[in-house]
């Protein structure tokens, strides 16, 4: 799985599971879900970023479970910040640490800044902080845990909420089967084409490939520069499955192609999971192992099945960049 | 100055699973209290605020307030001012795992579940044991009260996918059988009748009014509670700033060799624990890859060790394993402390794997995708023996 690409040599990536750091910097003792992924993600990125790192976590909630009542389990420094300034507090870490540094206040040396933001603090409320991060000139590293909705306050839809799912905004009724009909924003890619500078951008799932993730962070540290990545994260709470299932969805989520498992280095993509011209799993049997969707009929799994299918054969870039990107050039 | 009397007030908690169980508890502490309402009490229900947001499997509870006299206002105030009640004069149990105690957020202590039952107040449990199995782990009290088992499975569901098992409306009859004072079970039946138009759902009611069995916990009955009630500090024992204190740095190869959070411990969260069979194990690290709660501490001989203080049973571990039977989930209340199974294993490997097939049993519950969906029960017709030479 693990490529030595030149640009690359210097980031330490895991050879296999067994190579992976055994201690825990992200610590037990988190107020998450049972079988949480996003627990993983951050547990994850942190292992794989090391000691010297801060992290500021925009609210969402995975900034809620991480402080339940004055506890903690972070064991490097962490810092809670608005739903909204994920990507600026970012800028204002790493440039607070380069001025810090320079002024000689604190010794020189490499230290990661982190932000952690949801799908809503990223990909909706914070996407203009989010943006102004990516044209920053600093070191630092945006990672969007994407559970597909506002988890914190029991299950809003977000703008990143797959087609047709049931949430608190979009319970399903008599009078409409299908009340969300919102297609995922494609916010990866949006960060990736819209800011040229951006020499690293990423999709993931905290476990599978095993890690894959962990790899990608690590590249994204030692690339330098803003970077970004979007992981997939199962949530048995909103997307009511049991927890036991947490990785069977992560892994289904990417050998269905519903979500595109890729990374961006310096402009050049690379799939992950490579699904074009290949046979895929069947969406349904991801969609019908979560109660999110008990209310879909025959036509609506086809309907989903048929826009994964667009995606990864017609799209000029499966995942990325759409048929022309929608547009058309008046004659 | 004038002598007030007491006024007239019953208290309801009821004690459910979150997220699992949250429609369930809802229905339950909204229809007693449309219920009551029918027989002209003033009465309100409130979920626990601090609960929210609600993790899949964190112990929650919903309060309901009953009375003859007051006025809806006067009983607001009277009931209603704090976070947690302190006393209640009926205790409903929807999950019976919860009587191993209750830990819903941090600094709050593992706590028993009869912490809040008055003299003469009764603890209402939906289980399918016998009382004396529960009562053995629940704390011993300085007065005497009462137990009610209602028998069934813990009804668990996701947020969308309710299982409409009808335990709502038995929780209703049977709450009717051990606290009448709050509506008498024809006034519960009719109400169930008319709210959801079903004759079937009133007869369940009724039926449970029938079922549930209430016996006496004598004064000293149960066991010596292990877990400290914690002290909060004060406002004036804060330092400046706002901050949380991190968990300090420190890790060793072996058990409880992590440093964890120690005012969060989160494990009353879990129904079920995986039992390892560390014999069986091939070293994949597959269960300590894929643990959300970082539970799994390596040790030098590649094996994970389990701190089931922290472990929230969510079953990853059990479902990513490689080998079959390796890893198992079972029922936490089989269980009566949270000692370190490797460490059992290293002392006496062949003894300890006798133990551990004593608690798998025979059967394997496997549930299904949509928790709503219900589980599947599969016999394993004889467990692995000890394969001697496995271990290094």
């Amino acid at each position: 799985m693990v490529e030595e690409v030149e640009e690359f040599k210097n980031a330490n990536l895991y050879k296999g599971v067994h190579a992976v750091d055994l201690e825990e910097l992200y610590t037990s003792g988190h107020r998450t879900c049972q079988g949480c992924e996003s627990a993983l993600v951050m547990r994850d990125f942190v292992k794989a970023s090391g000691p010297r790192t801060v992290v500021t976590g925009a609210t969402g909630c995975m900034y809620v479970a991480n402080t339940s009542y004055m506890t903690t389990p972070w064991i490097v420094p962490w810092m809670h910040t608005q739903l909204a300034a994920g990507g600026a507090s970012a800028v204002g870490m790493a440039a607070g640490l380069k001025a810090l540094m320079r002024k000689g206040k604190i010794p020189k040396e490499k230290i990661n800044v982190i932000n952690f933001s949801g799908d809503l603090g990223a990909g909706d409320e914070g996407l203009g902080g989010l943006s102004g991060a990516m044209q920053s000139p600093y070191d630092l590293l945006v990672i969007v845990y994407d559970n597909e909705s506002a988890a914190n306050t029991d299950i809003q839809a977000s703008g990143l909420t797959t087609w047709g799912a049931q949430t608190t905004f979009s319970p399903t009724g008599p009078a409409k089967r299908i009340l969300h009909e919102r297609w995922k924003k494609n916010l990866a890619a949006m960060m990736a084409i819209g800011h040229p500078n951006v020499k690293y951008v990423a999709t993931s799932c905290a476990t599978f490939p095993p890690t894959d993730y962990m790899n990608k962070v690590k590249k994204a540290l030692s690339i330098g520069g803003p970077t970004l990545i979007h992981t997939i994260d199962p949530c048995p709470k909103g997307w009511d499955y049991h927890p036991r299932y947490s990785h069977v969805l992560g892994e289904l989520a990417v050998k269905t192609g519903i979500f595109a498992d890729y990374e961006i280095v310096n402009g050049e993509v690379r799939y992950t999971y490579d699904l074009r011209n290949k046979k895929r799993t069947p969406v349904r049997e991801y969609l019908e192992k979560q109660g999110r969707f008990s209310h879909f009929l025959d036509e609506d799994y086809e309907y989903v099945q048929a826009k994964v299918d667009e995606m990864w054969d017609e799209w000029e870039l499966p995942g990325i960049l759409p048929i022309k990107a929608g547009l058309k050039v008046k004659k | 100055m004038m002598q007030t009397q007491k006024p007239h007030l019953i208290r309801l908690e009821v004690n459910y699973r979150g997220i699992f169980q949250k429609t369930l508890a809802y229905h339950i502490s909204g229809d007693v209290v449309y219920a009551a309402h029918k027989e002209g009490k003033t009465a309100f229900s409130n979920g626990r605020y601090s609960d929210d947001p609600q993790r899949n499997g964190i112990p929650c509870a919903n309060f309901a307030y009953f009375s003859k006299d007051l006025t809806e206002e006067d009983l607001e105030a009277e009931a209603s001012a704090s976070m947690d009640i302190t006393e209640a004069e009926v205790v409903v149990v929807l999950d019976d795992t919860m009587v191993k105690g209750l830990e819903p957020w941090g600094g709050y202590g593992i706590r028993p579940i009869n912490e809040k039952v008055v003299k003469d107040g009764v603890v209402l449990i939906v289980s399918n044991r016998k009382p004396a199995d529960l009562i053995a782990q629940m704390e011993k009290k300085k007065f005497p009260y009462r137990i009610a088992i209602l028998p069934g499975e813990a009804s668990f569901a996701g947020l969308w996918y309710f299982k409409d098992d009808m335990t709502d409306v038995r929780v209703l009859g049977a709450i009717a059988k051990v606290a009448p004072e709050i509506a008498s079970i024809d006034t519960v039946a009719n109400y169930v009748a008319s709210k959801y138009k079903s004759k079937e759902k009133a007869a369940a009611a009724r039926k449970a009014y029938e079922e549930v069995k209430v016996s006496t916990v004598n004064a000293g009955e149960g066991i010596d509670w292990p877990y400290p009630k914690p002290i909060l500090p004060g406002w004036k024992d804060f330092d400046e700033g706002v901050y949380v204190k991190g968990v300090k740095r420190g890790f060793q190869m072996g058990p409880r060799g992590q440093n964890r959070n120690p005012d969060f411990k989160r494990g009353t969260s879990k129904t079920q624990r995986p039992v390892v069979r560390f014999d069986l194990c091939t070293k994949c690290t597959l269960c300590w890859y894929d643990c959300p709660d970082e539970v799994f501490d390596p040790t030098t001989d590649g094996l994970y060790d389990v701190n089931y203080e922290y472990c929230t049973g969510c079953g990853r571990c059990a479902e990513v394993c490689p080998v079959e039977d390796c890893i198992v989930m079972v029922d936490e209340l089989k269980f009566e402390n949270q000692d370190s199974p490797y460490v059992l294993y290293k002392k006496d490997p062949e003894n300890y794997v006798k133990w551990a097939e004593d608690k798998k049993g025979k059967e394997r519950l496997m549930p299904s995708p949509v928790t709503g969906k219900g589980s599947t029960v599969s016999k394993v017709e004889t467990p692995k023996p000890f394969k001697k030479g496995v271990v290094k």
